[in-house]
Parts: structure tokens; sequence; C-alpha cells
């Protein structure tokens, strides 16, 4: 028997096919571990390195609640921001922040431009990206009201 | 009187004389001649050569002299050869020489060594289109892996009638590599891929050349078991050298036993290609299909490298894919001169020993699957 009859008659596709594969698995799985072997190295040399690894890292807690924690409003500066949402509400939704100040300066508020800092820092007032601000209502009604 | 010398001329080599040993003979002059004035692969050629002119002296059969008779001492020291001995032993000295930091630096060069297997199993093919039966066909198909041990301890495996013709194959195309691969390398690549510079490897450290052959060993023995004996053997060679304790073990492996195995490796593989025996028509074909299987593994481990820089951000020189035949160093030597011809400032020899080593590897895992789908068969 002769050509591919005698090729298909004794499975040579097969094993070929078998044959090239299970010698390029075996050396791409060799390539593969001795490309991490020098890294497994490293941290077997340095034990810092490994319980770095290993530590466990503090669940990172929402920004929202980073920012209450951070920023927490005593009842007196609660007062004035709620002065502050009444003057925003006298403005457009949205509003240029230098017009706020203005206001604020002019109605004789507590510190303007620290609770205005504080606006910013509880992310109550925003930026739009062109320019002017919007309130954040949600914000404020959680962190003052 | 006169018929005693009568007697003693018939038993002469001149009476019983034929023209097929005096054209072995002179085949075992040509592999002296190659090895000795022309240095190719001198310590395989001279012994193999010199074993030829051994096995080809006319004898008479009975007297227990040729290797095929089973009283002779050839035919003990030809047991080595026919029940797999000697090739474990020269994978023990070649590991205990071999040094893997390249491969260990670079290991994607590692793929070029399995992509230059591909012959293997494409002869596998050609050998039996042409009517080999497939264990045949196997044997022959391993020659392309150039590797001369891992070939004679399939063969013996496999098809023991063929070792003498598969070895002298093997051997002579190893022998051969500085004429067979250069012209399809140039064939296959372009100038401006043969200009590639390789980037400076990294500095391995002791302790992952120590771990490197236990870590090999596991893992291509769990893969492929049937490579147990070739694996095995050379990566505890390799083992025994770079562990810097066991140096008297590894300097006996790299000399001692290595020399041993491959004087009586390649004396009895000499004396098994008796001209009777040897001159057949299938030993035409294997000295073919071995030609054809080294040509594709060399043109596989080049193309297969040409693939691989269209992924690398990092290039390749892909005359490095021509080293991923096991023909361990002369491949990687080959490479050397080639890139060297088109820029004398480059130079690639460390970095196709990582092919050539993996070709190694490669070639007696092939060896296993091999051995272990036939078995099946």
């Amino acid at each position: 028997m002769y050509g591919l009859e005698a090729i298909n008659a004794s499975n040579g596709w097969a094993i070929s096919v078998v044959g090239v594969t299970i010698v390029f698995t075996g050396l791409v799985m060799l390539s593969i571990v001795i490309a991490q072997l020098y890294k497994v190295l490293a941290l077997w040399e340095n034990p810092s390195k490994i319980k770095a690894l290993f530590k466990k890292k503090q669940p990172e807690k929402p920004r929202e609640e980073q920012i209450s924690n951070r920023v927490v409003f005593a009842e007196s500066q609660k007062e004035v921001v709620k002065q502050f949402a009444l003057l925003v509400r006298t403005m457009t939704d949205h509003f240029s922040l230098p017009r706020l100040l203005q206001l604020a300066l002019i109605s004789d508020l507590k510190d303007p431009y620290l609770n205005l800092n504080n606006l910013f820092k509880t992310k109550i007032i925003v930026p739009d990206g062109s320019g002017f601000f919007t309130w954040d209502k949600d914000m404020f009604d959680k962190l003052v009201s | 009187m006169d018929s005693l010398f009568i007697e003693f001329f018939h038993n002469t080599g001149f009476y019983l004389w034929d023209y097929r040993y005096l054209l072995m003979i002179c085949v075992g002059l040509g592999f002296i001649y190659l090895g000795i004035a022309k240095d190719y692969e001198p310590l395989l050629l001279v012994p193999i050569g010199f074993g030829m002119l051994v096995g080809n002296i006319p004898i008479f059969k009975g007297l227990g002299l040729g290797i095929y008779e089973t009283n002779s001492v050839l035919h003990y020291l030809y047991f080595g050869v026919t029940q797999g001995i000697y090739p474990p032993l020269i994978f023990l000295g070649i590991g205990a020489m071999t040094d893997f930091s390249t491969l260990l630096a670079r290991p994607v060069l590692m793929l070029l060594g399995a992509a230059a297997q591909t012959g293997i199993f494409i002869t596998f093919l050609g050998a039996l289109a042409l009517g080999f039966a497939p264990n045949e066909a196997a044997s022959i198909g391993i020659i392309g892996g150039a590797d001369g041990p891992t070939a004679i301890f399939l063969t013996a495996k496999l098809a023991p009638d063929l070792i003498g013709p598969i070895a002298v194959a093997a051997y002579s195309y190893m022998a051969l590599v500085p004429v067979i691969q250069p012209p399809i390398m140039r064939l296959l690549t372009t100038r401006k891929e043969r200009l590639i510079r390789m980037e400076e490897p990294r500095e391995i450290t002791k302790r992952e050349k120590i771990i490197f052959p236990i870590v090999a060993f596991l893992l291509c023995c769990f893969l492929a078991p049937a490579a147990l004996p070739l694996l095995g053997m050379l990566c505890f060679g390799n083992l025994l050298k770079e562990a810097v304790v066991t140096e008297r073990l590894a300097q006996t492996a790299r000399n001692s036993v290595i020399d041993t195995a491959t004087i009586l490796l390649g004396l009895t593989v000499g004396a098994s290609t008796q001209g009777d025996v040897f001159l057949t028509p299938s030993s035409v074909g294997i000295f073919a299909l071995g030609a054809v299987s080294f040509g594709i593994a060399t043109a596989s481990g080049v193309i297969f490298a040409k693939i691989m820089n269209l992924f690398l951000k990092s290039k390749i020189n892909p005359l490095l894919g021509a080293a991923g035949v096991s023909a361990v160093p002369d491949s990687a030597r080959v490479v050397q001169v080639v890139g060297q011809k088109e820029d004398p400032t480059n130079f690639l020899l460390m970095h196709a020993m990582a092919p050539n080593v993996s070709g190694v590897i490669g070639s007696a895992i092939a060896a296993g699957v091999l051995w272990s789908l036939m078995a099946k068969i």
C-alpha cells in the first residue's frame, strides 16, 4: 500500500497531529514555567514580598462614605449649608461659583470660604465640566438633612 | 597440504569478497576522511567509519565473528545498541556538558526547538506514503530530529532491523549540517532578517540552573513518559553539572561515560552496516527520506521564527530557527556562521544554543510520543 491510502490506513494524519501537539504542549508548558521561575525564586529569596502579596487589602469604601468620614458637618455648619442650598435655589441649575460666593458674602453667611470648600469636598457642589456647577441634592440630603 | 591452503583461501576475505562489501568499505573510508580531514563530527564519523571497515570484512558464517552472529564479541557489544543502552548514557553525558542558561534567559526560544520537530512527523507521513510500515516510518521520521542517540534509541525499540541505515543516515546528516542547512536558511530569510540583532540575555542564577533540570524532567516525563530513559538521563546529567557538589560525577559523565558509550555505539553501528544486509532498496529510501526530514526540520524552525516575529515586540533573528534541530552544537555554529556572513559583528551563537538544546528535549519527547503511539498499533 502506498500514498495517501497507506497514510490513512495507518492513521498517519492523526498520529502526526497528536505528536506535533504533544511536543509543542510540552515545550510551551516548560517555557511558561521557566519564564516564571525567576519570579518565584525572587519571592522565595525575599519573604517580605510574599507577605505583602498575601496581606489583606482593606476593602475600599465607597467614595461617598469616605467623603462623609472625612468631612463631618457640625450642627452650626449644617445650618450654613442649608442657607447655601437656599441661595442655590435662587440660581439656575448650572450656576456660577463666583456668583454663589458673592451671594454668600452679601447674605453674610458664616465662614463662606470654608463652607464652600466643604461643599466641594463633600461633592455637594459638583463641576459640570463647562465652567459651571450643579447642586447634588441627594448628597446634600444624605449629609446634611 | 594443498587442500589445507585451498581451504584456508576459501575462508579469506579475498575469496569471499562481494562488491557490496567493497562499496561499504569505500563509504567507511569516506566517513573516516570526512572526520579526520574535514573535521566533520570526527568523534562520531571516525568510530562509525572504522566500524564500517570492521563490519564489511567478508567472513564465513559460523565462526562467531560477525555482528549478527549471536556468539560473537561484536554482537555482545551491539547489545547496547539493540537494547537502547548506549543512547541514554550519551544523553547523560550531554546533560553534564550542556549549559541551559540562554534557554532560561529567553524561554520563548524554546518554541523554535518544538517547531523544528515538525520535520519528524512530516517525514513520518512521507515514509508511510512510500510503503514503510508505521513503526519503520516512525524510526525514519526521527532522523529529522538530527539526534543520533535518539534515532538509534527509537529504532532499537520500533524497527531493530533498520538500526544500521537509520543510524548511519542520522549521523551522516548530523555531520553534514554545515552543508545542508545554510542554503535552506538563506532561501527562507531576507538579508534584513539575517541582520537582526538579539537582545542581551539576562543573567541566570545558580538556583535557576539547579531547579531547571528537575522541573523539565518532571514536566516533560509526566506529559510523555516514554521519553523517560532519554530525558531522565539528560536532566540527571545536567543536575550533576549544576549542583557543583557532584562535580566529580559530572566529570565522569561528560568524559568517561559519554566517550565510552560513543566509541561502542559508533563502532558497532558502523559494523552493523554489512554490505549484504545494509545495501537494500529500503536503505536508499531511508537516506532519501532522512535528507528530506532534515531539510523540513530546518525549514520549519526558520519559518516558525518568522511567524513568531509577527507577534513579538523584540524581534528574533529567524536564522535561530535552524538551530531547533538538535544537532548540538553544530547547528548553532551554522547559525553563527551564516549570521556573521551578513554582519561580522553579530554574535548569534549564544542565542542559537537556546533552540538547539530545546531541540534535544523536543526530539526526545517526539521519540517518546512515537514510541508510545506505535506500541499501541
